[in-house]
């Protein structure tokens, strides 16, 4: 999977606040310019919020695309309803993304809560250990990265905007060449696509970012409506307060108690949890940052909302719903014998570095650039603490 | 010895529990260890730096990595020591303070999951203090 943060040069102040709040460490600044690392970024969007000058942003797929294909379909998720007041607001939001050039907009309440339902069904079979929700794309990878003790953990239910799309592409197979799109509320669901990022292995064919069609969707608003059936479990699946949580289930919101929460589990102090839900987000998926509403208003909303569910989870065959290979595990094929000669060369270094992580040289950690001084890429002079003690030393 | 480090931990020191197993843990992450030898470590050494703080007057825990590619624990306090031996390995048997139960701790399994993940498992114990050794091999 791609990163889907893109830097822009002219924005940039070299402020670091970007390469501090990395939770992965995948942000260097090198020759001026920040690069982000695709095999360490998870998406968290963390960097784009810190920057106080719009220089890292992202962007989905065009309308444009919808010209090459024969049928288009655009797929709603739960956490852009929470925006709407009423069921008739609904109704007039489904409408307005029709008419941006769709043949279809499909709301996937239903799946969301029959992935959900089945997720606490596995856990019950499986409550040896504390299985952790598949359904954010940065709880994933983040895992892969910074705890792959817990990859195990995750269920293996795939994301509910692909079983969707999968169930979608089936039942409309007799229109041609059909065309898949997903409305989405965060950055790390604008890389569950084909497009525009590349991941191939995706059911989705483009993902959208609702800041980019949002002037256009609010051109339509109020001017038609498409009867919208909602489903209670999918409305609940966004927020964790809304969850229907019991003894055993551990939901959070928020990326630090997420981090905090993987912290304790890896100890294995959390199995008497069968289920454990990470929502990075605050307030969930409602909270996804391209959201233009208050997430706390959206909740109260989607308490109105549930008021007139009247569609029932969907009945997909489970085998629809699985994904074994749901994420690309880490494969380290080094001997151990490289990786401690390479570790003690690094710790080697890294005694001599001062090691207040304070980014200056544009490395997130003391560790990082004593890595990069081993690879032959930096020198202890480019740290910048050492450089003025060597000042005041001659001064 | 090609790699030590050490720590020290003090007595009643609960709201530090688990950090230097943290350190521990982050240390053998960024080696590239195996996910099944780090789960191992770190269920071990965060159970016995429990242990130190709920029931010894404090200590130090050193780490070290031999030439042998073998990871080494060393959980070193300086008392007051395991009267009975025996019933401390023995699951469920817990000696544990009203306090430290009230904090989740001291369920009685310490020992007893010690020695079920280790590789190699070595305790010594007298009023002076206790030493417990236990070993992992890095493959």
């Amino acid at each position: 999977m791609k990163s889907v943060l893109t830097y822009t040069l002219k924005s940039c102040t070299k402020c670091l606040k970007c390469i501090k709040v990395c939770p992965t460490g995948a942000i260097t600044l090198i020759d001026d310019r920040v690069n982000i690392a695709h095999d360490k970024c998870i998406n968290c969007s963390k960097c784009a919020i810190a920057c106080h000058n719009k220089g890292i942003q992202s962007k989905g797929s065009t309308l444009e695309d919808i010209k090459n294909y024969d049928y288009t379909i655009c797929m709603v998720p739960s956490s852009l309803i929470s925006d709407c007041k009423s069921i008739d607001e609904v109704e007039s939001l489904f409408y307005s993304i029709k008419m941006l050039g769709f043949d279809e907009v499909v709301d996937i309440s239903d799946v969301e809560g029959q992935v959900l339902n089945e997720a606490h069904l596995y856990a019950d079979m499986n409550d040896e250990q504390a299985n952790i929700l598949s359904f954010c794309p940065v709880i994933n990878r983040l895992i892969s990265i910074n705890y792959p003790m817990l990859e195990n953990n995750i269920i293996p239910i795939n994301y509910s905007s692909e079983v969707a799309a999968k169930m979608l592409r089936e039942k409309y197979k007799v229109k041609g060449k059909v065309g898949i799109f997903n409305c989405c509320e965060c950055e790390a669901k604008l890389a569950l696509a084909k497009y525009p990022y590349l991941n191939e292995e995706f059911e989705v064919d483009h993902a959208l970012s609702i800041v980019d069609i949002f002037p256009l969707i609010k051109a339509n608003f109020n001017k038609g409506k498409i009867k919208v059936d909602l489903c209670k479990e999918g409305l609940q699946s966004c927020n964790p307060s809304m969850m229907m949580v019991d003894k055993d289930v551990l939901v959070s919101d928020g990326f630090d108690k997420a981090i905090n929460i993987l912290e304790h589990a890896e100890f294995g102090l959390l199995n008497e949890f069968k289920l454990i839900g990470l929502f990075p987000c605050f307030n969930g998926c409602i909270g996804g940052h391209l959201l233009w509403g208050n997430s706390y208003l959206s909740k109260n909303n989607l308490y109105s909302l549930i008021k007139n569910e009247n569609k029932e989870i969907s009945k997909l065959p489970f085998e629809m719903l699985y994904k074994e290979d749901l994420m690309d595990k880490s494969v380290d094929k080094r001997s151990i014998e490289d990786k401690l000669e390479l570790f003690f060369k690094i710790s080697k270094k890294l005694d001599k570095l001062p090691g207040y992580d304070c980014t200056a040289c544009g490395l997130p950690t003391c560790r990082v650039m004593a890595e990069e001084i081993v690879r032959g890429n930096k020198k202890l002079s480019d740290c910048k603490i050492l450089k003025s003690m060597e000042i005041e030393n001659v001064g | 010895m090609i790699f030590n480090e050490s720590y020290e931990v003090l007595k009643d020191d609960y709201t530090n529990a688990g950090t230097i197993s943290s350190r521990i843990k982050k240390t053998l992450a960024s080696i590239g260890v195996s996910s099944d030898v780090i789960r191992r470590i770190a269920v071990a050494s965060y159970e016995a730096e429990i242990n130190m703080i709920i029931h010894s007057y404090g200590g130090t825990i050193d780490f070290q990595i031999n030439k042998d590619n073998e990871i080494n624990l060393i959980f070193k306090d300086k008392g007051p020591g395991i009267k009975d031996m025996e019933k401390a390995l023995t699951p469920g048997y817990s000696t544990a303070s009203e306090k430290a139960r009230q904090l989740g701790f001291g369920a009685g399994m310490g020992l007893f999951n010690i020695k079920r993940v280790s590789d190699r498992f070595d305790i010594k114990s007298s009023s002076e203090g206790t030493t417990l050794t236990i070993g992992f091999d890095l493959k």
